[in-house]
């Protein structure tokens, strides 16, 4: 039977994080030259992306096996990714600049979660751009690659899995302001980065250390190469199950780490 | 230069190294992209070449490319964009200092205080990776004076792009798009030699380029003496540019400013 007191809390924690962001969305529709500037700079990484692989692959034919649209599809899925944290909890970025300012202080004493309400106290408006034109990616990788309908439902897992990893991972790293203090989440920025950078090219590409670190320790390879790689048949099909246990496991260490910072807090001046 | 930019500069030098932890561990992560290049472009060069580029080349390119997108992104961009987002603006309207020219001095800090990372960064790279040597003497020279004008370019860039800040909420989005037109028009994502014609002609009529292309070309001799000294003029006259540029959008933006919704 389930617990009424659980369910009451998920539903609480829901309805706070779902009406946070619906105050961030109509507030966002009060400036709309904010929203086309960001929507434009959100399509930026993508367009010159495109433009970086489309220039590489008139030089080469292949980057370690990997083919054009099917590279594409790898850096489709990570903007998709990244571009969705920016919609779902762009406000967690702000942990370390709230840690600085003492502006924890009256989060905690609200009946909501902090992780909640910290998430949901921005919205990054690139994310619509970013995460529009980074399915265009995807989709035009997809059909140049050769892909068909019934890969649809694993292509979809992979997408639902990414976001999730990547909203953890980022959360996770953004905690580490609690202890490492600074207004930049200096480690969610190099992570970002690693990702920009390494996981938008095929991982046979870099030495095994960081095959290991991306796929067992930090597990961005999860985001976007473990599925595409199983969807254009670069690894094999069981390595999909991996995917949504990265997901749960990075949820929980991030929601662990978060919660391990607010014990560690001493708001500012101290 | 007057006390007062000197001032400003130390200023934003101490906040940038007053959290010594999250500096140590910028430093020690700046190479990272550095390596993912290294390691991408010698499997795409393997015993060849690619668009004039063998590998001991590239890795000079690569190498250089670090060291100035090491130094262009370490001012203080964040703290210009916060006082724009926050406000605070408005009370740097009252200060008896021109506005453009005090974040410049701030930034200016900023960019020194990344000086360890790129020149331990850049030592590492050399003694690890062993890149081709400059052209010449001279080539090095004109390459130190081209990394130089890093300096201003790099402020008048991001003062243009943080001005952004007076009709958004946010930062973020920006910056990463800034970032990612300066990888890729800079030719640090890929050289300028492989892009097509066209594209070619759009990185050279921008800014970016003078970031790695400029002091790679004239590192590696892919250009002559008077080829260099162009694209030094031409790296002067983007830094001056940008300068007047940014003072007239900002003579235009700052009338956006409300103070208590007055």
């Amino acid at each position: 039977m389930a617990d009424p007191t659980r369910a009451l809390t998920a539903r609480h924690v829901g309805g706070v994080y779902g009406r946070s962001l619906l105050a961030q969305i109509r507030a966002i529709t009060e400036y709309p030259a904010d929203f086309w500037v960001m929507a434009s700079a959100g399509v930026m990484w993508n367009v010159l992306q495109f433009a970086f692989l489309t220039v590489l692959f008139a030089a080469v034919p292949d980057v370690a096996g990997w083919r054009y649209h099917e590279m594409l599809m790898l850096s489709g899925l990570l903007t998709v990714a990244a571009g969705s944290t920016a919609l779902l909890c762009d406000g967690i970025w702000s942990t370390g600049t709230y840690v600085l300012k003492g502006e924890i202080d009256y989060r905690i004493t609200r009946p909501a979660p902090v992780v909640v309400q910290v998430a949901t106290s921005h919205i990054g408006m690139q994310g619509f751009g970013e995460t529009a034109f980074g399915l265009v990616m995807v989709v035009y990788g997809w059909i140049g690659a050769g892909l068909g309908l019934a890969a649809v439902p694993a292509g979809l897992l992979g997408v639902a899995c990414a976001v999730v990893i990547e909203c953890a991972l980022i959360t996770m790293l953004c905690a580490v302001t609690f202890w490492i203090k600074g207004n930049n989440s200096i480690f969610a920025f190099v992570m970002l980065d690693l990702q920009h950078n390494a996981m938008t090219l095929p991982l046979a590409l870099f030495p095994a250390a960081v095959k290991i670190v991306t796929m067992f320790v930090l597990p961005v390879a999860f985001v976007n190469f473990v599925p595409v790689a199983v969807l254009t048949g670069h690894l094999g099909p069981w390595w999909l199950i991996g995917t949504p246990l990265a997901a749960v496991a990075s949820v929980l260490a991030a929601l662990g780490v978060y919660r391990l910072g607010l014990r560690s807090y001493d708001s500012s001046g101290h | 230069m007057a006390s007062v930019d000197l001032a400003l500069a130390t200023i934003s030098f101490k906040r940038k190294i007053a959290y010594k932890t999250t500096w140590l561990f910028s430093v020690l992560f700046g190479g990272w992209s550095l390596l993912a290049g290294l390691a991408v472009w010698s499997t795409l060069i393997g015993d060849g070449e690619l668009g004039g580029y063998d590998w001991q080349a590239m890795k000079a390119y690569l190498i250089i490319g670090f060291l100035t997108s090491t130094l262009a992104w370490a001012g203080s961009d964040w703290e210009m964009a916060n006082r724009i987002l926050d406000g605070l603006v408005a009370i740097d309207l009252t200060k008896p200092v021109d506005f453009q020219r005090a974040r410049a001095g701030e930034y200016i800090g900023g960019m020194v205080a990344s000086l360890p990372a790129a020149a331990l960064g850049t030592a590492a790279a050399v003694l690890a990776f062993r890149p081709a040597g400059p052209d010449s003497a001279l080539a090095a020279v004109l390459t130190a004076v081209s990394v130089l004008f890093i300096f201003p370019l790099a402020f008048g860039i991001n003062y243009l792009s943080v001005l952004n800040c007076f009709v958004t909420q946010r930062y973020l989005g920006i910056q990463w798009a800034r970032d990612t037109m300066l990888a890729f028009f800079s030719g640090m994502m890929v050289p300028l030699a492989l892009m097509p014609v066209w594209l070619q002609g759009v990185a050279w009529a921008l800014p970016f380029v003078h970031f790695t292309t400029t002091p790679a070309s004239i590192y590696l001799g892919r250009v002559d003496t008077a080829g260099a000294l162009g694209l030094l003029a031409a790296q002067a006259a983007w830094s001056v540019g940008l300068w007047v540029v940014g003072r007239l959008i900002w003579s235009q933006l700052v009338k956006k400013v409300t103070v208590h919704g007055g």
